[in-house]
């Protein structure tokens, strides 16, 4: 391959290692703390399933769950719940809902995985729900 | 090279600089922003490295933070020792007892994993070490930075069979991600000793626990996670590393009112007044008369222990060293599943949603202390006492947990004493449940003497409570203390209507106001006739 031919996509690939690695989020797990208690569990202990503690199951379970995105067996997505619309939808009656209501689902999503994953059965610092 | 190459290229590198620029805000803002902190320390050539110890990362701390070691080394979190000025008493962990966990005396290993240093394992430690200074304690971002009992107030790096024989794996903490995640102080970083201070969640004050990582309003109204969300340090204002507040020279009335930005205040920033001023009732004058003789914990926060975590409201060591039958150790726990027996510490009785004892407070705590005479005729005796009373212009009504206890003394000496109790040795009493050897080699460490002789001894503790701040809707009502059985029926000194009553003149005051009723309407009555008899004579 002539230089000619590589020196533009070299250049790309550079320049979009660069600004990934420039924009890359550092997941807040104390907010995903607060959102996991406050907006996931305040439903999950009025519903049939009870409350689910982030320690019971593994890192790899967590993640592979939040991979799937699949909530309720499947029925709807777990990112809907995190959602920026959904957040409005419950902001008058959850104050977390309410303080994080701009923030970009990805970072919210990331946030609440990263309490997960760390407070998982084999986390960092197993966690509970309150 | 081709005139058709070229472009494509070139045209490949705008594609790339325009992506560029969006990506990192020129064009569209999407670069995320850290806003709590100036500084990236991932981006810190001296953190990116690993390291064989906490020492190490402290010597990278300050490498940059050139004084901070210092000024670590003059605060009470370094020294564990205080000379309180008014009592002329040496106080501090390294000096007094408790009936919880009693002393660290010959225990440092497992109590100094709350100690802001590293490897303070006997009473040689050196306190002018800079690099035994412990950055990450405070400074953790991660939650994942522990110190566990016996190590001295080291992290454990390595994974570990914990219990030994077990096959269960502790994993070692990657200490290079700590250390690049360093941030401002949280509620989880003060709280990973002070929630857990006696031994366990909620144990000692009752009204700091785990449930204040990420309280709700109604816990607390200032630290609510989805609200003001205060951290520690909030009130706890920090100055060159010494924390305000203090359980040895706490302020019991505070007339200095709200501080002002700019204006030099030494008074204790961490009262409610620094902020909420002396009169702090807008909507409700009439409760501002309270705010001189009742300390404002005393009505905003009516229980403790109100997050689900327990507090033990008492420790018998005297229950302590049963054995089952297989001469094993033994744990007992209540419905919920709390302990409330184990052989190595005693019995437990736990409280939930506790109402506090009420007391006069002017700030003055004493303690007994090893060296002091105790007599177990005198039925109990108190660790520490609140100074107050209701006339010396210094007190005000506060809320209190009283910790009561029974804990062993030595007889003959008449001294409250100090056991080794952790400790995986010959003598710990945690592992071995024999008093004696524990306190001779517990009593040996502190210099004090023992006469080999083991008695209990009824103890009592006074904490003033203080967080766990209601919502004002949630304060306690009138009733709740102006009543005859009130909260405040035990307190004396002071008038407080509704509780208060003298037969004689509640008499004289009702038939007043009786008299005054039957008169008025009698003279209207009278009114009324003398109209219409008037009304009648005119209509002839």
């Amino acid at each position: 391959m002539k230089p000619a031919k590589i020196l533009g996509p070299t250049l790309l690939l550079a320049l979009l290692s660069v600004s990934l690695s420039a924009s890359a989020y550092d997941a807040d797990w104390k907010r995903g703390r607060i959102y996991y208690r406050s907006v996931c569990t305040s439903c999950h202990v009025a519903l049939p399933v009870g409350q689910i503690n982030p320690s019971s199951k593994t890192m790899a379970e967590w993640s592979g769950y939040l991979q799937a995105d699949k909530h309720a067996k499947g029925k709807d997505s777990v990112k809907q719940y995190v959602s920026k619309s959904y957040r409005a939808s419950i902001k008058s009656a959850n104050k977390a809902a309410e303080k994080f209501a701009d923030v970009p689902d990805q970072e919210l999503l990331d946030d609440v995985k990263a309490f997960l994953v760390k407070g998982a059965k084999d986390g960092e610092a197993p966690a509970s729900c309150s | 090279m081709g005139l058709v190459s070229l472009r494509r290229s070139a045209g490949c590198v705008l594609a790339g600089l325009l992506y560029l620029f969006a990506a990192s805000g020129v064009i569209a803002d999407t670069k995320p922003l850290k806003l709590n902190t100036t500084a990236d320390h991932s981006k810190f050539k001296e953190l990116q490295r690993e390291f064989q110890s906490g020492p190490e990362v402290t010597k990278a701390c300050l490498s940059c933070h050139t004084e901070a070691a210092g000024q670590v080394h003059r605060t009470k979190h370094w020294k564990w020792e205080f000379l309180n000025p008014a009592s002329g008493q040496k106080l501090g962990k390294k000096e007094v007892l408790n009936n919880f966990c009693i002393s660290i005396a010959s225990n440092y290993s497992a109590c100094t994993s709350c100690h802001v240093g590293y490897g303070w394992k006997d009473a040689s430690f050196d306190f002018t070490s800079e690099e035994n200074v412990d950055c990450l304690a405070c400074h953790d971002t991660t939650g994942i930075y522990k110190k566990p009992p016996g190590l001295a107030g080291h992290p454990q790096l390595k994974d570990v069979e914990n219990p030994p024989g077990s096959g269960k794996i502790t994993k070692g903490i990657d200490i290079a991600k700590v250390a690049q995640k360093v941030g401002k102080s949280s509620r989880d970083n003060c709280g990973s000793c002070h929630f857990y201070g006696g031994g366990g969640d909620g144990v000692k004050h009752g009204d700091l626990d785990s449930s204040l990582a990420a309280p709700d309003k109604d816990l607390d109204v200032h630290m609510d996670a989805t609200g003001l969300d205060f951290t520690c340090a909030t009130c706890h204002k920090t100055s060159s590393h010494d924390v305000a507040g203090s359980r040895y020279t706490p302020t019991a009335m505070d007339k200095g009112g709200a501080h002002m930005r700019g204006k030099e205040d030494k008074s204790n920033p961490a009262t409610c007044v620094s902020c909420h001023d002396t009169a702090p009732h807008k909507q409700d004058a009439r409760l501002n008369t309270h705010t001189g003789k009742i300390a404002c914990q005393t009505c905003h926060i009516p229980e403790f222990a109100r997050g689900g975590v327990p507090t033990k409201m008492s420790w018998d060591w005297s229950k302590a060293g049963e054995r089952d039958a297989e001469g094993k150790q033994i744990v007992r726990k209540d419905a919920k599943g709390h302990i409330i027996y184990e052989s190595r510490k005693g019995a437990f009785e736990l409280g939930e949603n506790v109402k506090p004892e009420y007391f006069w407070f002017n700030g003055d705590v004493n303690y007994t202390l090893a060296t002091d005479k105790v007599d177990k005729t005198d039925g109990v005796t108190r660790i520490n006492w609140l100074g107050g009373s209701p006339d010396d212009g210094k007190s005000m009504i506060w809320p209190v947990k009283v910790f009561r206890g029974s804990q062993p003394y030595d007889p003959v000496n008449k001294t409250l004493v100090k056991p080794h109790t952790a400790g995986n040795d010959d003598t710990g009493y945690w592992k071995n449940l024999v008093w004696d050897k524990a306190i001779e080699v517990g009593m040996k460490d502190a210099g004090l003497p023992f006469s080999g002789k083991v008695d209990f001894v009824k103890t009592e503790m006074f904490w003033p409570i203080t967080h766990m701040v209601a919502p004002k809707e949630k304060a306690l009502a009138c009733t709740e203390c102006h009543s005859k059985s009130g909260r405040l029926a035990g307190i004396t000194g002071i008038y407080i209507p509704g509780r208060d009553a003298n037969s004689l003149v509640d008499t004289f005051g009702w038939g007043i106001a009786l008299f005054s009723l039957v008169g008025s309407v009698g003279h209207g009555l009278m009114r009324i006739a003398s109209r219409r008899k008037h009304e009648e004579k005119e209509n002839g």
